[in-house]
């Protein structure tokens, strides 16, 4: 078990999901294993007798209430944002603590096709025994109506439009037909879909009118904040690294303060202060991907380092993570590295002197 | 002797005006006192009138600078509105009784002094909403507005605690403990008088301060200090309540608070949710979006278990909106933003009858539109009206004489005080005698000339005080001569005296050409136009001269410049010669001799230099063979394309006809053209043809008909290969490289 590369949610954080059970004392709603204020406090954090709950999204608590209420009233819910917004992350948890089951998963891609959606066979148990219950193959989202439970589906608007149409009707009948089987299947109190959308990618198919009307659709936005996106930062890069076995010592604060403060300027092309422009980069710079980087460097120092973050594993990591399209971005990183970095003062001064060399 | 009963209300909540009525119902006591300003008493039945219309507010100011204000304002769901009106309803006596405002005014708070109390009311609020994780006013509505009963004790605990854990500065606690002893001192007296159940509506803040404090003895009342104020009321507006001036507690959401109120009313507080929905998606409708059926009905739903999950019994506003935001406006508050504006501040404005008492400014305005025989312009309706400025001969008083002018100063005064009365349009004519006025008047232009008396007692000194503070304003001439403009046409000579000299404090400072000359064109038009306004003009004629001067001394160098600046140098030199010759103090041979030294130079913008010759042909001091060695100088082979085409477009913004007409202009730009190689000839052509880019078709076909006969062409005939050229021309120049130039 402990060889997973990445548990599910409802297992990572199985004993937090047992005392929020355990303490119930709200009605429950059909389907659900807690009640809608459980879940709320499972998401954004609290204390259950002596357990304590950490947060799980950092960032506006009353989305999460509009999302809790969404699926409390069978509608669908859509969480739309930019890449890193925590978007799969949030659908995730919320399926974990409602249902102790977040793997119900359609992944939505351009080769996603209509039996992704409601269900294919076993063909050759279907030339063998010819249309039967037994030869199907049920789709996740199938199972989820059988159960009264929630699917996810992730990336919907990658789904070309006749994949995203399939769920138009499943959604406002809550039922689905089996013709070869000449029956129709219910949805159990409790079904529902979380799906969610990027608003910035390339190559997405735009969604319908008729669909987006059967979503209750949440913005997921950008951590507001320094102070909240340090802390996003900070309580994944500890999770990851205890998941990972990194061989090196967690960044202190002042280094995840650094990496905030470079993908917080870049991505809104200002400096902290508002004082001075800065070209902004090609790539989106979410908050997920100054994790990744965070841990990306904890890895080298491990690995290849002193077991320590230093300013060179953060200057080659930054490098990798902030230069997507060679010539454009290039020339953003090298501005800000000489304008905004070199005047910054002396605590910046190492990485400054790493990122230099780089260049 | 029985207890008063009070009741602790917040200002401007429907829930507690729904249940102060059934409390007084159930009393039924013999007296009512209101937290209200004591001194308005004699005008307190005005709310009661049937032709009052709320939102309206009690206004109190002083008489003198620095001008404090205090603002009570009422909707129609303010709790103290309906205690008033119930009284009226059953014969029933009402007073105010808080301090008079003249005492109020002289003890309260200077505005900014500094708070370092670190628990003021604010501070217990903010960690209310920190612990809550929702505003303090959703947390009221929340816990207060949805009380089917039992708001009396709700919000006298909650006042009695706030006052606990509160520890405002120890100013604005002594303004608390006066207010309250006066206020306990009102209610011996009527206990004194013989009145049985006393029922006293105040802020659930003070409760607790009116049940325990002493009440002011008759020494310290007259020890109170007090300032010449007025007090007045005036109409109000919803969007003025949303903005929450005055006192603090306005309400961000009035028009969503009176549908709440009308739920209240009809015992069914449910419906103001589904009237707020429907309303917010007929308005979405309304601006081309659309919202189905279904959608609201799924906003109503989500609304409700956000509510449940807040342990509410109805939806409150923020849950109706962020479910209205995630239903209908696909999860972003844009798409809503200005349906939800309207929803819930909407556009009411109160109204109130003729003859509430009126501040100096109103009667002083009433007086004037009486006067000046504008009394039947005093309508809703935009109603037009031509003025003749001109001394009226037929007449024999002077007062109707100029009738006319009177009224335009009053107007010119309102709008320098932005009360939206008359709008000034377009006169029929070009005529600079005339002025054309639409004029209206709505309540919200009352709302601001009862404003307007915090800057004066009559309009007249209200504009003059206006124009002064902006005159200290001002940082830059051109903004000084607007101010002194404004001055001048509303006819208040000490105004344009102040404005003026802010003026001559400006100009000494440094300033760019194009502010110069505008100033200087403003100044010409008062100089000119004066004494039509009755204006002695002799003393701007010395700035006009400085401000010339001036621009004489740095015009030369202002000529350096880009194409784009040089737009405005060229505007700046046509204003400054009109200037000059209609002038005759300004020197004329300075003006003259600075032009012929900037079309001579040929080290500065080239349009510039053009356009002073332009300048110069226009006075007539350009003759046939100075033009064409001049155009045989700037258009010759060495001259880069551009440079010689700049300065033709320069010369040719100007007297086109007469350029036209000038045959040896046109015999000078053939030879330079013909003696250009290919290239250099595909060059300036591209610079040449956006020189004659804004000529007219006729005008074209006029040079086209000069070149002809320069080539002994027929006219017509020339006229037609040049059309035909051109696009020809045109293509040839696909495969020309544009980029050097």
């Amino acid at each position: 078990m402990s060889n997973v590369q990445r548990l599910p949610a409802e297992q990572m954080f199985q004993n937090e999901i047992d005392a929020l059970i355990a303490a119930e004392k709200d009605p429950i709603p059909t389907g659900w294993r807690m009640s809608p204020k459980s879940v709320l406090t499972y998401i954004c954090g609290g204390k259950v007798g002596k357990t304590e709950i950490i947060p799980k999204y950092i960032g506006n608590k009353r989305l999460v209430e509009i999302c809790i209420a969404t699926l409390v009233t069978d509608r669908a819910l859509l969480l739309i944002g930019e890449p890193g917004t925590a978007k799969s992350w949030l659908s995730e948890h919320l399926t974990a603590a409602i249902n102790g089951d977040s793997t119900r998963v359609v992944q939505g891609t351009a080769g996603t096709t209509e039996e992704h959606i409601r269900y294919s066979w076993n063909y050759a148990m279907l030339i063998a025994k010819g249309p039967c219950p037994e030869a199907m193959v049920k789709s996740p989202i199938y199972r989820c109506m059988e159960s009264g439970s929630i699917a996810r589906v992730e990336e919907i608007s990658r789904c070309a439009s006749e994949v995203q149409d399939a769920l138009i009707s499943i959604l406002s009948e809550k039922r689905i037909s089996v013709p070869e089987l000449g029956i129709e299947v219910p949805a159990q109190k409790g079904f529902s879909v979380i799906a969610t959308a990027n608003t910035r990618d390339k190559g997405v198919n735009d969604m319908s009118a008729a669909l987006k009307r059967r979503f209750n659709i949440v913005v997921l936005p950008a951590p507001s904040d320094m102070k909240s996106e340090m802390e996003i930062v900070k309580t994944r890069v500890n999770q990851l690294a205890s998941g990972l076995d990194l061989y090196a010592k967690s960044p202190d604060d002042d280094t995840i303060e650094q990496v905030v403060t470079i993908f917080r300027e870049l991505r809104t092309g200002a400096t902290l202060d508002g004082k001075q422009k800065i070209k902004t980069t090609s790539g989106v710079l979410s908050t997920a991907e100054a994790i990744s980087l965070l841990t990306n460097s904890m890895a080298l120092a491990g690995s290849f380092g002193s077991g320590e973050v230093d300013a060179h594993d953060l200057a080659a990591a930054l490098q990798g993570a902030i230069v997507k399209d060679e010539d454009k971005d290039n020339i953003c990183w090298k501005e800000y590295i000489e304008n905004v970095m070199k005047k910054r003062g002396s605590a910046w001064l190492p990485l400054y002197r790493a990122c230099k060399e780089l260049n | 002797m029985a207890t008063p009963v009070f009741f602790g209300v917040r200002h401007l909540s429907p829930a507690a005006a729904h249940q102060i009525r059934k409390k007084l119902d159930e009393i039924k006591p013999d007296l009512i006192l209101v937290e209200g300003p004591s001194d308005l008493n004699d005008q307190m039945h005005w709310f009661c009138h049937p032709k009052t219309k709320l939102p309206a507010a009690i206004l109190a100011y002083t008489e003198q600078m620095p001008i404090k204000t205090l603002l009570y304002p009422f909707a129609e769901y303010s709790p103290e509105y309906q205690a008033i009106l119930w009284a009226n309803e059953n014969k029933i006596p009402c007073r105010f009784m808080d301090l008079p405002s003249h005492v109020f005014l002289a003890i309260s708070e200077p505005e900014h002094e500094a708070d370092n109390s670190s628990m003021t009311t604010e501070v217990v609020y903010n960690q209310l909403e920190t612990m809550l994780e929702e505003s303090h006013d959703t947390f009221w509505e929340r816990k207060f507005e949805q009380l089917s009963d039992g708001y009396l004790e709700a919000a006298e605990e909650f006042g009695r605690q706030l006052r606990l854990s509160a520890e405002d500065s120890p100013y604005r606690q002594a303004e608390n403990h006066i207010r309250e002893s006066y206020m306990k001192r009102c209610i011996v007296h009527a206990q004194e008088e013989g009145y049985e159940t006393i029922f006293c509506v105040c802020g659930a803040y003070h409760v607790e301060g009116l049940k325990h404090n002493e009440p002011l003895s008759d020494e310290e009342e007259k020890s109170l200090p007090s300032v010449p104020s007025n007090i007045t009321l005036m109409p109000y507006s919803y969007y003025r309540l949303s903005q929450r001036s005055g006192y603090g507690a306005g309400n961000m959401a009035p028009a969503y608070f009176e549908l709440l109120w009308k739920a209240l009313c009809s015992e069914k507080p449910e419906n103001a949710g589904y009237e707020y929905l429907t309303r917010l998606a007929a308005h979405q409708r309304k601006q081309g979006h659309m919202v189905s059926a279904a959608e609201v009905i799924e906003a109503m739903r989500l609304a409700r278990t956000l509510a449940y999950m807040r342990s509410s019994r109805y939806p409150v506003l923020q849950d109706l909106r962020d479910a209205a935001i995630t239903c209908m406006g696909h999860g972003q508050l844009s798409e809503l933003s200005v349906s939800i504006a309207n929803v819930e501040i909407g556009l009411k404005i109160g109204e109130l009858p003729d003859g509430v008492s009126r501040t100096s400014i109103q009667d002083d305005f009433y007086r004037n539109l009486k006067e000046l025989k504008l009394e039947k312009y005093r309508s809703p309706e935009s109603l037009r009206l031509d003025l003749d400025l001109r001394e009226n001969l037929k007449v024999k008083s002077e007062k109707s004489a100029f009738l006319d002018l009177n009224r335009s100063f009053f107007l010119q005064q309102l709008r320098v005080l932005d009360v939206r009365f008359g709008t000034l349009t377009k006169y029929k004519s070009d005529a600079v005698w005339g002025e054309s006025w639409f004029l209206s008047w709505t309540p919200e232009a009352e709302i601001e000339l009862v404003e307007a008396a915090l800057l004066g007692e009559t309009v007249k000194l209200a504009a003059l005080y206006k124009l002064k503070d902006r005159a200290d304003n001002c940082t830059e001439i051109a903004e000084a001569a607007k101010v002194f403009e404004d001055a001048f046409l509303c006819g208040i000579p000490k105004a344009t005296e102040y404005a003026l000299s802010a003026l001559q404090m400006l100009s000494i400072d440094t300033a760019a050409i194009e502010e110069i000359a505008k100033t200087a064109q403003r100044l010409s038009y008062v100089i000119r136009y004066g004494d039509l306004r009755k204006f002695a003009s002799d003393s701007i004629e010395p700035l006009l001269s400085q401000l010339f001067l001036r621009a004489c001394l740095i015009l030369e160098s202002s000529c350096i410049c880009d194409d784009e600046a040089a737009k405005g140098v060229m505007e700046s030199i046509d204003i400054l010669n009109r200037v000059q010759i209609d002038h005759d103090f300004l020197d004329e041979t300075q003006w003259i001799s600075l032009l012929e030294t900037i079309s001579n130079r040929d080290d500065i913008n080239t349009k510039c230099s053009g356009f002073a010759m332009a300048t110069l042909i226009e006075r007539g001091l350009v003759d046939e063979t100075l033009l064409s060695t001049e155009v045989s100088r700037r258009l010759s082979k060495g001259v880069p394309a551009d440079l010689g085409a700049g300065w033709f477009e320069g010369l040719a913004q100007k007297n086109r006809y007469s350029l036209i007409m000038r045959l040896s202009l046109w015999r000078e730009l053939d030879g330079y053209l013909s003696s250009l190689d290919e290239e250099e000839f595909k060059r300036a052509l591209v610079f040449l043809r956006r020189a004659f880019s804004d000529f007219s078709p006729n005008e074209k076909s006029d040079i086209a008909e000069n070149l002809g006969e320069i080539w002994g062409l027929e006219p017509e005939q020339t006229a037609n290969i040049l059309m035909s050229e051109s696009n020809t021309l045109l293509d040839g120049l696909d495969d020309f490289d544009f980029g050097d130039i």
